[in-house]
């Protein structure tokens, strides 16, 4: 059985990571973005406590929401990293490595959670999430195959665009 | 080397991160764990419900986890309520139950309880006889079948539909208007 909690808990370690990583690579990032996502773990962890001081007064409905909530704060902070790396930094190859060991496996471990919960709770999520999973999970992983077996293919890309 | 520098080393950076979140994540996980373990009792239709059957006794109350059977008696005379009350199994999985004898009114030793021959709570299914928990009378004393007053368990298939058969006999000198309570449980292994 899990508990919406769990999601609390998951962008908890999801913080923790990132301010790990944001400390290994504090060349790239302001100063204080570790210590600012150690503070965003911490205020996770508040939020557990409330969580279950008030756990027969919140609803289910309600402790979903505002888990889940921090839960897409969460991963809008690795996307935002990832972003930062590929866009403001141009530092390219960190950016791909980033998603493709950060962002993605993170992003697919979440929704795996979320779809698991809503299938404990009966929820009824639309069929149609299934085959875009899939669709998306397909363009990825084709497009990572392919830059695997070609790595030229980006720098050839780049020039037909110029 | 100064002071302040090995603080702001790099390593010194990563080792007091690791650590506090270390800390942050067990206590934290910590939390969780207590938030799974706390008990939670959620109202539900029990495993085997009693409900309506053709032969109900005039009045009775008939609940899920509960139910009333208002039955007669006659003198010098057997009345059988063929389907007193169906015992369904309201889960896609086995179920074993029993029948155990509670209390009984009048006492043992009192002088009405010569008004009555036998009280019999038969178990049926569609294959026929099950069990029972039988009421007979010797001088003014009540003597339980089973003698400890309670059944074995028996198992009900999933989804099925059993059903209790009531007989009820009184001698023929026994007195109009007599009244005898008994309470049954339905024990119930899930």
């Amino acid at each position: 059985m899990i508990l919406p909690e769990f999601f609390a808990l998951l962008s908890i370690d999801v913080f923790l990571l990132l301010s790990l990583l944001t400390c290994l690579l504090e060349d790239r990032f302001p100063k204080a973005i570790p210590y600012i996502y150690q503070i965003a773990a911490l205020i996770g962890f508040g939020h557990l406590l409330v969580s279950r001081e008030f756990l027969t007064i919140f609803g289910e409905y309600m402790r979903f929401w505002y888990s889940f909530f921090y839960l897409l704060i969460a991963l809008a902070n690795i996307i935002a990293v990832n972003l930062y790396l590929a866009v403001e930094k141009k530092l390219w190859t960190l950016a791909k490595a980033w998603s493709g060991v950060i962002t993605f496996p993170i992003t697919v471990i979440s929704v795996f959670f979320v779809s698991n919960y809503g299938y404990l709770q009966g929820a009824q999520f639309p069929t149609l999430i299934l085959q875009v999973g899939l669709v998306i999970s397909a363009i990825v992983m084709g497009v990572s195959i392919s830059i695997f077996l070609s790595p030229d293919l980006l720098n050839k890309l780049k020039e037909v665009r110029r | 080397m100064e002071i302040r520098k090995i603080i702001f080393r790099k390593e010194m950076k990563l080792v007091t991160l690791l650590l506090t979140s270390l800390l942050i994540a067990s206590v934290s996980a910590a939390t969780y764990y207590s938030m799974l373990m706390q008990p939670r009792v959620t109202v539900s239709t029990p495993a085997i419900k009693f409900s309506q059957a053709p032969d109900n006794p005039a009045g009775s109350t008939i609940n899920n986890s509960w139910c009333r059977l208002t039955a007669k008696s006659y003198p010098n005379a057997t009345l059988t309520y063929e389907k007193a009350v169906y015992l369904n199994n309201t889960e896609s999985n086995t179920n074993s139950f029993r029948l155990r004898h509670v209390t009984i009114t009048p006492t043992n030793g009192t002088a009405e309880v010569g008004n009555w021959t036998s009280i019999k709570f038969l178990v049926y299914n569609s294959s026929g006889y099950v069990f029972s928990l039988n009421y007979t009378v010797n001088s003014n004393n009540w003597i339980l079948q089973p003698s400890s007053g309670e059944t074995s368990y028996y198992t009900i298939p999933a989804n099925g539909g059993w059903w209790i058969k009531l007989e009820t006999l009184s001698p023929a000198t026994a007195t109009i208007g007599n009244i005898c309570d008994i309470q049954i449980s339905v024990d119930v292994q899930e």
